[in-house]
């Protein structure tokens, strides 16, 4: 497993480009965090975290971490130097998604806390435990994300699915109905201190990420290892 | 060690059928054009392409059984390898998927001499060394028992490339079973113990060796001789009971005959006998064409398909 790990990884931290992209996601929250800091709001991570961050850097950052991930192709195609080798393509598919899913995951919280604490204002929880929640927020939306673009990536022969499922995210997630409940962004925002899809608990919301994470992971490996669009 | 029976499959415009055929350790020679099918051959023995029927075997299992998958190397035109790694590093991610046990990997790329590029990084690699690199990974790879390998001496690194023949033969004297796709008559006679003629995914015959191939048409081997008089040449090759056909051919003198050993036995007789000044004298493999007529003149002399 280490061994199949190793590629995924040297794309994410090796490849200029994408590291770039992140940086740059990153930077976004961060300012508007130190907006929100600096207009005095008073629930000012609140709106950072569900404005900014929630609707806008955390689907991007792992839209664009899946992308660096797969080298901008499709999931089985990224595999295919492994498979090559002799690797089973569902073992590599599914190292590949792991790997992409622990680096949004990772960088989703390490982001969700930091804009917590940036913008926390006076009347949001208690800083500790509100970087805490945010953290766990963002992780697990980080995770679910990288396996719903994850999936879109198995779609096309250059992963063009990926872009389709970020407009999908994008339009059934700001619904706020039925449609939304099968879209990590809607979950996310509950989990954040949105406005809950359905009147959904946050315990619900989070089972929802979980159940979206697994399902569309599991879609796209059996997907990458029939070889569907491995060109 | 691999065993085709019954095999049918199609990538347009090319469609096989019942194909049956069998190899044993060693080194053989698919030799055909990429419309024949020698390249959609390797991919089914190497499990990248689904038979439409009939059934593979290879190792003692399918081609895309966990056990086997491992121990096939693939070396196609344009092989993948992991861009975001140093040539070095590939190498070592390469022997831990394959099971083996971690090994200098500049040591592995000296077998080709290309040890030089295991610092490089593989996505600045030319074409011709990713090729070199893949071919090295394939051939001195330890759990590897069969190799498929699309015209390996073409596109590689000028480093590699005269080493290659050495290293496939060193593989099949070590039990390896190496099948080489090539359009080159001369390619398969100089790598492989024997061959096996293609034309538009069919078997058109079999053969041991290029003088094998050529025996079986009339004047399938070609002597070219280059010399200060070709006019004389002619004529003296002309009284040599062995040469069944002459032409000249932009200032050189071309003679065509049955045998290769005793068309150059023949030439060498009338060079002497004409007195001509010798720049070069060279027996010419057939043509891909020539070989595929030779292979069907042979199967129709013994009286059936091959």
């Amino acid at each position: 497993m280490g061994a199949l790990a190793r590629l995924p990884l040297a794309r994410l931290v090796r490849t200029p480009r994408p590291l770039l992209v992140v940086a740059a996601w990153c930077a976004v929250a961060v300012a508007f965090a130190l907006l929100a800091r600096s207009g005095g709001a008073a629930h000012g991570a609140d709106h950072a975290l569900v404005g900014a961050y929630g609707a806008l850097v955390l689907p991007l950052l792992a839209y664009a971490v899946v992308g660096a991930t797969l080298d901008a192709r499709s999931l089985a195609a990224s595999g295919v130097p492994l498979v090559a080798f002799g690797a089973a393509p569902t073992r590599v598919a599914g190292v590949t998604l792991a790997v992409a899913a622990a680096a949004t995951a990772l960088l989703g919280a390490l982001l969700a806390c930091a804009v917590a604490v940036i913008a926390h204002g006076s009347s949001d929880p208690p800083l500790a435990r509100d970087a805490l929640v945010s953290a766990y927020a963002g992780a697990l939306g980080g995770a679910a994300y990288a396996s719903w673009f994850a999936l879109g990536a198995s779609f096309g022969r250059r992963g063009g699915g990926r872009a389709v499922l970020l407009v999908v995210d994008w339009v059934l997630g700001a619904t706020g109905g039925a449609a939304a409940l099968v879209t990590p962004r809607a979950h996310v925002q509950n989990l954040l201190g949105g406005v809950p899809p359905l009147g959904l608990s946050e315990r619900a919301s989070a089972t929802g990420l979980v159940v979206i994470g697994a399902v569309c992971a599991l879609w796209a490996v059996r997907r990458a290892a029939s070889g569907r669009s491995s060109a | 060690m691999i065993a085709l029976e019954g095999v049918a499959a199609r990538r347009a415009p090319l469609a096989m059928s019942g194909l049956t055929l069998s190899w044993s350790p060693g080194v053989h020679a698919l030799l055909g054009g990429p419309e024949d099918g020698g390249a959609l051959l390797l991919a089914i023995v190497g499990g990248r392409e689904r038979p439409r029927a009939g059934r593979v075997r290879v190792l003692e299992g399918a081609p895309t059984d966990d056990h086997v998958r491992p121990r096939i190397g693939w070396v196609p035109l344009e092989p993948a390898l992991p861009d975001a790694l140093r040539v070095g590093e590939a190498l070592t991610v390469a022997a831990r998927v394959r099971g083996e046990p971690a090994r200098d990997p500049a040591e592995r790329l000296a077998a080709l001499g290309i040890e030089a590029l295991a610092p490089r990084r593989v996505r600045g690699l030319s074409p011709e060394e990713r090729r070199a690199v893949a071919l090295a990974e394939a051939v001195t790879s330890t759990s590897v028992r069969v190799l498929l390998l699309h015209e390996p001496r073409v596109g590689i690194d000028p480093r590699a490339e005269p080493r290659v023949a050495d290293a496939l033969r060193a593989r099949a004297r070590d039990g390896a079973t190496v099948l080489v796709a090539t359009a080159s008559v001369r390619e398969a006679g100089e790598l492989a113990d024997d061959m096996l003629v293609l034309r538009a995914g069919a078997v058109v015959g079999h053969a041991a060796s290029i003088e094998a191939l050529a025996g079986g048409a009339r004047d399938a081997a070609r002597l070219v001789v280059v010399c200060s008089d070709p006019r004389a040449l002619l004529a003296t090759l002309a009284r040599e009971a062995e040469v069944e056909a002459l032409a000249r051919r932009d200032g050189s003198v071309v003679a065509r005959g049955r045998d290769p050993v005793a068309l150059a036995k023949a030439g060498a007789r009338a060079i002497l006998e004409a007195g001509v000044d010798v720049a070069e004298m060279r027996i010419e493999a057939p043509t891909l064409d020539e070989a595929r007529a030779a292979a069907a003149f042979a199967a129709t002399a013994a009286g059936g398909a091959p």
